[in-house]
């Protein structure tokens, strides 16, 4: 059967029309009685990499674990290429090891009886690669990976770094259709992290492959990924390209989960000149970005806005202009790279990160801005 | 391109939703249950049968065997201070040379480590005989080198007395209480020792505050193991007991099931009674043990603090060093000596020394020659099929922790609580209650040997299984392996160091092994244990001394190998 269906949601979000290559079609999955996951559809393209954002118990790795057959789902399609592996209507459950695929687990799951080299040959000695193609591939992953010279070394010597990388090398060495990738990143001490965010960036060019990265670090998925699918509570909250995401969260919990932002709670009143809803609150009018519409509001009827704490600015000078306010630095706190400053004004108290370029001090009167276009109206819930 | 066959659905598609219970629990689960549960039942019928004696399962019930049994509450009395009097010695002895060994910078640590290990395996029964040649009060060894030296004529010891019985059973099972304690000292997190002393605590005051206490659940665990494995102890006070007309319940037993007629149901109710003593101690250790956290004792090893003792180094040196003389060195020197004789006496007359005993237990006299031979298939046995069950069932219950995998782990350590010998009785009778004939096989023996050292591997399988992440395995499935390539390439060879040692272990136990086997190998099928035993019997103690170097031999041999390979498993 023939499963080439051209998805809405890859179609138009990315840059070249795409074909789905991994479908995943109202996939549900219990455990007993409890459902993880509920009626979750996506589809990857082909080279795409795609990334599972979601705090811990959403089923990003659940779902994961399901396409690559470790668990089995009560219901929904999993289709790879064109192959439907897993069909709850139609009783297909093709086991892992026919599924060809990849995975890296969040445990490395670097066998320690083995060497280095055995580790990243094993898939393509099941494959039945003849053996100087495997010592050839083998060196060659391991060479990208920069670990060629502990190739003969057994895998219970290495420090978690290396065994990340190994397990890297592993899952990319047998050109499987996809690579799966369940928080390979999150036993790592914080600067390593961000070296091997970089690696994995420089292999997924080197190979053209499609990736599924489950993470619960933002960071992390909008630094790897070409579209990112935001998870809560077994099911999908919000898809789409990493920017997006950031500055179009479509509910307060996207909003919260992905960066920092403010929530601001307050009342419709009518629409801007820019064309843009207006919210009150108190004496305060807050203008919203244009062409956006207020959403589901919470059950006071309070409509929310999201305000990312990058975007607000705060300056010396008072300039007449829409959502600009009188406030009052109340704390600072230097964090290196970036300033926290928390203001007072009339809506309450808003927190924004600023440069250290230009320092306010605690105490001192300013002026407050809100970009429109910054104020993005939230689903409450 | 087409999918796979979709008419053809993949075996173990969405199993686990249609039991409920995965096949892998309650399959073992049944088949534990109905051999556990089927000699138990036939014991408790038994001990209410007021009927035909030998009609399994009883027709009419009552309880005139309790009454009866109320007559000879000595037996009990005498079991209860044995065991319990073994347990306190036994435990005091193994705390401290766990704590010697672990904790202190005492020289030649690691040998005495080795050492210590080694009467466990070798077992009660050795033990017995041996000490019987060597504290008998007239002519045992000690009290002749007593007389020789002092000119006293009146004996230092005496071996065949309550005392006795429990200075041996305390000796021969201390190394198990070792074992455990030393485990547990080395998984504790030496900060929270410093931490205690950072606060002003001196030595003591840690080690009775801090140390002891988290000690605790090992202690009480060990203790319920010897507890219960002296309630069932049947050679060491049959061999001392017997000649004073010492009875504890198991020897009372013996008696009873041997005599003309047997007394099928007293020896039941006993047992019963034996049953439901043991069961209270484990259920008294789980209720003092439940609240009790074992988190603070990691599954990590550490190295622990280690204490100069400074001067006191020499007495726990000495302290050890007599320990290991009376349960090893002593005891297969007798032995040895023993079995070079040519009468019962033990002469020091080199001239007069002889292998004949030697050659006649192995090579001339039929029966031991074939106990020899089956207590090998026995051992081989019981280590290969109790190994499979163990590792199969550990993996069981690892993986669906919730799905009855506590039920079945709870099942397959329920043998511990029953005392072996009297198991082998139920069990027997059950044998005789099956359209099989298996009375009499080896098969019979081998079956006792596996549920009654099920617990034993168990233990021993499921710490290797738990250290095997679950992601090793599905890393290699990811990788295109089939079941069979994974248990092949992954989980067999990550196995390895702990089936050997498992196997090993079960080799030993089942070669040293009397209490199961005793009625139920038949005379066509004889083992070493009862083989020895009855040899003992009928006299001749250069003999049995013979056949006994030749099963601690065997067992010697199993140790080698296992430390050998332990060793090489380290340094990999």
């Amino acid at each position: 059967m023939l499963a080439l269906v051209p998805s809405e949601q890859t179609g138009s979000a990315i840059d070249k029309p795409n074909l789905a290559y991994i479908e995943v079609r109202d996939l549900t999955v219990a455990y007993g009685d409890k459902v993880v996951v509920r009626n979750v559809s996506f589809s990857v393209g082909r080279n795409e990499h795609l990334s599972l954002l979601g705090p811990s118990g959403c089923g990003k790795s659940t779902t994961l674990r399901c396409i690559a057959g470790l668990e089995t789902p009560i219901g929904g399609e999993i289709i790879i290429d064109g192959i439907t592996v897993f069909s709850a209507d139609r009783r297909i459950n093709v086991p892992t090891e026919k599924r060809n695929l990849s995975m890296v687990f969040q445990s490395y799951a670097i066998w320690p009886h083995m060497t280095v080299f055995e580790n990243v040959a094993y898939g393509l000695r099941t494959q039945r690669v003849a053996e100087p193609e495997v010592k050839k591939r083998v060196s060659n992953v391991l060479r990208m990976v920069g670990m060629e010279d502990l190739i003969d070394r057994p895998a219970t010597d290495l420090s978690g770094g290396q065994q990340q990388r190994v397990a890297l090398a592993r899952a990319y060495a047998s050109r499987p259709k996809a690579i799966l990738l369940d928080e390979p990143l999150s036993n790592l001490d914080a600067r390593l992290r961000v070296h091997m965010r970089e690696e994995i960036k420089h292999l997924q060019h080197q190979f053209h492959l499609s990736t599924i990265y489950v993470t619960h670090d933002q960071e992390e998925a909008m630094a790897i990924s070409d579209r990112i699918i935001v998870m809560r509570e077994g099911s999908i909250e919000q898809t789409g390209r990493p920017l997006d995401i950031y500055d179009r969260p479509r509910s307060r919990f996207v909003a919260d989960f992905i960066g920092a932002a403010n929530i601001i709670a307050g009342l419709p009143q009518g629409a801007s000149a820019a064309g843009g809803p207006v919210i009150r609150l108190g004496d305060v009018l807050i203008e919203c970005a244009p062409g956006s519409k207020l959403v589901s509001p919470d059950t006071a009827g309070n409509h929310l806005i999201a305000v990312r704490t990058v975007y607000p600015e705060i300056v010396r000078d008072s300039v007449n202009r829409p959502n600009q306010w009188p406030a009052k630095i109340v704390r600072r706190v230097l964090l290196g790279d970036i300033v926290s400053y928390t203001v007072a004004w009339a809506g309450g108290e808003l927190r924004l990160h600023t440069f250290p370029n230009r320092l306010f001090e605690e105490g001192e009167n300013v002026q407050l801005h809100i970009p429109a276009e910054r104020a993005i109206p939230v689903a409450a819930e | 391109m087409s999918t796979i066959a979709s008419e053809n659905p993949p075996e173990g598609f969405a199993r686990p939703f249609r039991l409920g219970v995965r096949a892998e629990v309650w399959i073992p689960s049944v088949l534990l249950i109905g051999a556990l549960g089927y000699p138990l039942f036939l014991i408790l019928t038994s001990a209410f049968n007021v009927g035909d004696p030998e009609q399994f399962p009883a027709r009419e019930y009552g309880f005139d065997n309790f009454v009866k049994l109320a007559g000879h509450l000595d037996w009990l009395w005498n079991t209860l201070i044995v065991a319990g009097g073994g347990t306190a010695l036994g435990i005091s002895i193994g705390v401290s040379l766990a704590w010697i060994i672990h904790r202190t910078t005492m020289p030649g640590r690691r040998w005495f480590d080795l050492l210590i290990a080694i009467p466990y395996p070798l077992g009660p029964l050795v033990g017995a005989l041996a000490w019987s040649q060597l504290g008998a009060p007239r002519d045992g060894l000690i009290n002749r080198a007593f007389t020789a030296v002092t000119g006293i004529q009146a004996p230092l010891i005496d071996i065949y007395t309550p005392l006795g019985i429990i200075f041996t059973e305390a000796v021969f099972e201390a190394p198990v209480a070792v074992l455990i304690i030393g485990a547990a000292m080395q998984r504790m997190d030496p900060a929270l020792e410093e931490c205690s002393t950072i606060f002003g605590s001196g030595k003591l005051r840690t080690a009775w505050k801090v140390t002891l206490p988290l000690m605790m659940p090992a202690i009480l665990s060990a203790a319920l193991f010897m507890f219960t494995s002296m309630i069932g102890s049947f050679a060491i006070p049959t061999i001392l007991g017997t000649s004073s007309r010492f009875y504890v319940s198991t020897n009372a037993m013996y008696v009873l099931l041997q005599g003309y007629p047997p007394n099928y149901p007293l020896a039941a109710a006993l047992g019963l009674v034996l049953i439901v003593i043991t069961g209270v101690a484990v259920w008294l250790v789980q209720r003092v043990l439940r609240g009790r956290s074992y988190a603070v004792i990691s599954g990590k090893n550490y190295r622990p603090r280690q204490v100069d003792m400074g001067w006191l180094t020499w007495v726990l040196l000495a302290y050890a060093t007599i320990y290991v003389m009376l349960s090893l060195v002593l005891p297969m020197g007798t032995l040895l000596l023993a079995s070079f004789q040519s009468s019962n006496a033990i002469g020091f007359d080199f001239a007069s020394w002889t292998l004949r005993n030697y050659k006649y237990v192995m090579f001339d006299f039929p029966t031991t020659r074939q106990a020899i031979v089956n207590s090998l298939i026995l051992g081989v046995g019981t280590g290969t099929l109790g190994v499979t069950f163990a590792t199969l069932i550990a993996i069981a219950t690892h993986r669906s922790k919730n799905g009855g995998g506590q039920m079945l782990e709870q099942l397959t350590m329920l043998p511990q609580a029953f005392p072996r010998l009297i198991f082998a009785v139920g069990f027997l009778w059950m044998i005789l209650a099956l359209p099989i004939n298996l009375y009499g096989t080896l098969l019979a023996v081998l079956l006792a040997y596996v549920i009654v050292f099920l617990p034993l591997a168990y233990r021993g399988m499921s710490g290797v299984v738990v250290q095997i992440d679950k992601a090793l395995e599905e890393a290699a499935r990811v990788s295109g392996a089939s079941p069979m390539r994974v248990l092949r390439t992954v989980i067999l060879p990550l196995l390895r160091p702990g089936l050997i040692a498992t196997w090993a272990l079960l080799f030993m136990v089942s070669v040293r092994e009397i209490s199961a086997s005793l009625f139920l190998s038949g005379t066509n099928t004889q083992v070493l244990g009862p083989a020895i035993f009855s040899f003992w019997d009928s006299g001749g103690m250069p003999r049995v001394s013979a056949l006994a170097v030749v099963q601690a031999l065997i067992i010697l041999v199993a140790l080698t190998v296992v430390r050998i390979t332990a060793d090489r498993g380290a340094r990999v």
